[in-house]
């Protein structure tokens, strides 16, 4: 498969969703910025692909609500580099995230998945 | 807090560069892993990265801006508050400046005397200065040359230690000769001090003994006034006394001495001219003449160092006992307090005044921080929506705070230019006199930290305390409760009523000792010192300073007398070389014959050469015996007349008259016994005072008369009859005694008038502090008393509505201030004369007088809450 055609099998993510993601990433431990990409990546079968340009400035802005705290470290491959960690904080944001986003689900999916009533007549 | 951690704007953009280089290593070390070559690698992890510095820019925008932008639009926004309110802002910043001022313009006096006690010396902090026998407020000279030479040379502790010797000699040569202030310093008196020449040089160590080396150093401002700044000045001869001297070095500017608060102009060494070898080889008897200043050792304690000398002084005692008798423990004290100069009269007045001032400003914070409640009590709806619109409440605090910041630096840049005018005048306080006093406040770098410090706590004090109370409360509360909220919640009105409460207790204790201050200057002016001061005119004559032998100068001074007896006006004429109450004695140790001295026990006493008809012309009564007559010159028998004191202490019980005293070893016999006076100060414990003979061992000519009238109008008369004598005779300082004993109250001023500026301020600002808040919160229940009113309620019952609110205030606050204010007259207590530190009358004047005032303060607003319609008091909300 080239390049364009794996493009084009990725889906943009919803407004809101990126930093519930980024938190539920996070829950299994510290990570730099290029780590949770990747992470995000595999996780989701190259379905979902976070834009460099959104992590950031979402990183940044997580961390100055105080539901990340960032630290530099040495990786495993000597590079140093930012690893960011959820804060307790982080952790409510994310079961709030969590509960809206199921609600939106469930409600999508009332809506998607509902039998056609059979009609009366 | 948020505008803390935006502080570094550089650091965290290079932090966030760092983090996205380590993404891109990752991302190609990834590939490179994968089988990619590197180049390849390189270019495909930056295309997939995308634009670098857009994601940096939005990143940035997550910051919330620079700091520095943030806060200038904090500042922005408060500045725009601010002007909103006009009244309260110019009111606010106005006190606030007033209330900086009072303290930057004592902490200028402190920092120009006390922490600046020797003018151009280098780390004055590590200099002391010596002090022998029992500790006194204001000591004579207290060691000889030889006793001080060999502390020099046998302690551990000190780097340097330099004697000098103050007095005043006459600048002939000229067309008139003018007062020099002139020091006998030891050779190493600029190296200790750390001092440089800036012509010539200073004093070699060989000239220190040597007799007869007539060399001379210039200060800075003779050499420009008297010599035009000669640039060749150094190896000429200039005049002193009619002897020539040679000028080896010139000061640098603004060295003055090593005697804080006094100047000289002119050093020269220890026995310039060869004339007094006496002073030079004995260790007692007249050449116990040296003050002396210290240089410690780096990482010396003063404790260590005044034991080091103490051990070198027992030897000293121990090889001579017969010179020491008396107590001769050594006590180091730091220049800021030196007893030896002014700093110990400083040191006794001016942290007294900066407390006070310190009041000042606490009890301006709390009315500023009232107003500024009131104005965020009407603010709280705004505050509220901004609040609900998601900002924090550290966000609003930090707004709030940062409103009183403005105000406070604005006030401090006022206070700025106010107190580089008030710091000067602190030289008003010293009248001209004998003494060349150089006192001023000074307007240096300290205080300007010190304004600085001054204006950020009072910020705080006023912003910070409202705003957190302010914001406490939950913003949908607020919302609601706008309409129904009659005096902006019980919170708020807590914090107003503590606030009220505060201004009148703090105000009390200024109250309170301002009373106490300016009575004990009037008990002080009142008090009668055991001499006539009115009708009595002195003039002090440059004899022996000018240069004339000694046959000469017992010559002139004769013909003084005889001529100024003469003058039409004069009732009794007579000489002196002491005038009391001058800030000013001489001391000397007498050695009593018969007398047994207790352990320790000092024998120095206070001296004065005086002629006969001194005591006439004075009113004081000879007790037993008599005064000295003409008589009494030096072909004669020594003799002394002895005050109560003197007489009481040493012969206790005794026929006085005909004992024996012996003074700089020579024997002194009692011819009479004189009526206690004041010597220094009227509130002075006494000293034993022991009068000599002006014909026999007088030293300095000073011409004391009696006059008919005003002693001014003789002054002229006076003047001319010793200057037709001989015209090149200096005459200086001729004015009243009752001028010249007035420097004796210098202090008792300074702290009366000072102490009852800050307590007009504190009546004012406590007074309308309490009219403030209760007019405020009367306004508030307009509505209420309206109801009230209506239903049926008197005048007389809404008087004593608000009226009680008030008076409650007040009486907390006046219990509270006079608990604090009794704690505190003790501080001041050794400043009192003829009155407690708890004086009921003052105490129960200043109570009253608060009291009143609050009262006038709380009915105004009462009064008029009275005489509202109720019915447009209710329609207005």
């Amino acid at each position: 498969m080239n390049e364009k055609g794996q493009y084009k099998n990725r889906i943009e993510l919803l407004q809101g969703t990126l930093d519930m993601l980024i938190l539920q990433t996070l829950q299994w431990g510290p990570q730099h910025g290029y780590g949770i990409v990747h992470a995000l990546r595999l996780q989701t079968g190259d379905v979902l692909q976070v834009e460099t340009g959104s992590l950031y400035p979402a990183l940044h802005r997580l961390e100055r609500q105080g539901w990340v705290q960032s630290e530099w470290k040495q990786s495993e491959s000597k590079q140093k580099a930012r690893y960011y960690r959820i804060t307790a904080k982080g952790k409510k944001q994310l079961a709030r995230d969590l509960g809206r986003w199921e609600r939106i689900v469930e409600a999508i999916g009332s809506v998607m998945y509902v039998k056609p009533k059979e009609s009366e007549s | 807090m948020k505008w803390f951690s935006n502080f570094g704007f550089q650091r965290r953009n290079r932090e966030l560069q760092e983090e996205i280089d380590a993404h891109l290593q990752m991302a190609i070390a990834d590939r490179v892993a994968r089988g990619e070559a590197e180049e390849t690698a390189r270019q495909a992890a930056a295309r997939e990265f995308g634009n670098i510095l857009l994601v940096q820019d939005v990143t940035r925008q997550m910051w919330g801006g620079g700091w520095f932008e943030q806060l200038g639009r904090d500042v922005r926004y408060a500045l725009r508050q601010l002007r909103k309110s006009p009244a309260f802002t110019i009111t606010a910043t106005a006190m606030l400046a007033v209330a900086i001022c009072a303290n930057s313009t004592v902490f200028s006096w402190i920092d120009g005397t006390m922490l600046r006690p020797i003018p151009g010396a280098r780390d004055t902090g590590d200099l002391v200065s010596l002090q022998r026998g029992e500790r006194n407020f204001s000591p004579t000279p207290p060691f000889s040359y030889l006793d001080y030479r060999d502390l020099r040379e046998q302690n551990h502790t000190f780097g340097g230690i330099l004697a000098y010797h103050h007095d005043w000699i006459t600048l002939t040569g000229g067309a008139r000769p003018e007062r020099a202030y002139i020091a006998n310093v030891s050779a190493n008196y600029f190296d200790v001090l750390g001092i440089k020449p800036v012509l010539g040089r200073f004093f070699l160590a060989e000239e220190e003994t040597r007799p007869a080396i007539p060399n001379v150093v210039l200060s800075y401002s003779l050499w420009k006034t008297r010599y035009a700044e000669d640039p060749a000045i150094v190896g000429k001869s200039i005049e002193i006394a009619r002897h020539p001297l040679t000028v080896i070095g010139v000061a640098p500017e603004g060295v003055v001495g090593a005697m804080p608060g006094l100047r000289d102009d002119l050093w020269v060494t220890l026995d310039p001219l060869g004339t007094d070898p006496w002073r030079m080889t004995h260790r007692s008897g007249g050449a116990v003449w040296l003050n002396v200043i210290g240089r410690l050792r780096p990482g010396v304690s003063r404790g260590q160092a005044a034991q080091d000398l103490d051990t070198v002084m027992h030897n000293i005692v121990a090889a001579y006992p017969n010179d020491h008798l008396g107590a001769n423990q050594i006590t180091l004290d730091p220049m800021w307090r030196s007893p030896f100069g002014a700093n110990g009269y400083m040191a006794a007045t001016l942290p007294v005044l900066l407390a006070f001032a310190a009041v000042v400003l606490l009890l301006t914070c709390a009315n500023v921080a009232t107003l500024t409640l009131v104005r965020f009590v009407s603010r709280r709806r705004e505050l509220a929506i901004r609040q609900s619109l998601g900002a924090n409440r550290m966000q609003l605090v930090w707004q709030m705070v940062l409103e009183g910041m403005v105000l406070s630096i604005v006030a401090g840049a006022m206070a700025l230019g106010l107190t580089s005018w008030t710091s000067k005048t602190f030289a008003w306080f010293f009248r001209a006199s004998s003494s060349p006093t150089t006192l001023n406040g000074s307007m240096d770098h300290n205080v300007v930290i010190g304004i600085a410090v001054f204006s950020l706590l009072a910020g705080m004090l006023c912003g910070a305390l409202p705003a957190w109370r302010s914001s406490h409360a939950p913003a949908i509360e607020v919302l609601k409760a706008e309409s129904a909220s009659i005096s902006g919640g019980s919170r708020n009105r807590k914090l107003l009523s503590w606030l009220v409460v505060a201004q009148v207790a703090l105000s009390l204790p200024l109250l309170l000792c301002s009373g106490l201050l300016l009575r004990t200057l009037r008990n002080l002016a009142r008090a009668n010192p055991g001499f006539e001061q009115d009708h009595i005119l002195t003039a002090t004559v440059g004899l022996n300073i000018a240069g004339y032998s000694h046959d000469e100068v017992q010559l002139i001074r004769h013909k003084i007398l005889d001529r100024v007896s003469a003058l039409p006006g004069v009732k009794v004429a007579s000489l002196t070389d002491w005038i009391p109450m001058t800030l000013g004695h001489k001391g000397e140790d007498a050695y009593p014959e018969g007398y047994v001295p207790h352990p320790h026990e000092s024998l120095q006493v206070y001296h004065a050469e005086v002629a006969p008809r001194y005591f006439e012309s004075l009113h004081i009564p000879i007790l037993e015996g008599r005064e000295f007559t003409p008589e009494d010159d030096e072909k004669a028998p020594r003799v002394l007349i002895v005050d109560q004191t003197a007489a009481r202490r040493y012969w206790p019980g005794q026929e006085t008259l005909g004992k024996n005293l012996r003074i700089w070893g020579r024997r002194f016999t009692v011819v009479g016994v004189a009526r206690n006076s004041t010597h220094m100060f009227v509130n002075e414990s006494p000293e034993p005072m022991v009068y000599m003979s002006f014909f026999q061992e007088g030293y300095e000519t000073i011409v004391q008369v009696e006059t008919e009238g005003n002693p001014v109008d003789l002054a002229p008369a006076v003047e001319n009859a010793i200057h037709e004598i001989d015209t090149r005779l200096p005459v200086f300082d001729v004015r009243p005694m009752r001028e010249s004993t007035q420097l004796a109250s210098s202090f008792a001023v300074i702290q009366s008038a000072l102490a009852g500026m800050f307590a007009l301020i504190g009546l004012v600002l406590a007074v309308t502090g309490i009219y403030g808040v209760v007019a405020y919160r009367t306004q508030m229940r307009t509505h209420e008393i309206g109801v009230r009113m209506a239903l049926g309620a008197s005048r007389v019952d809404v008087l004593r509505l608000v009226l009680s609110q008030g008076v409650w205030l007040t009486g907390v606050g006046l219990a509270l201030g006079l608990a604090f204010a009794l704690g505190l007259t003790r501080l001041i207590a050794r400043l009192l004369y003829g009155i407690g530190a708890n004086d009921p009358v003052t105490v129960a004047s200043v109570v009253t007088l608060l009291g009143a005032m609050s009262l006038v303060a709380c009915y105004l607003p009462a009064h008029r809450a009275m005489r509202r319609n109720p019915v447009t008091a209710i329609r207005e909300l």
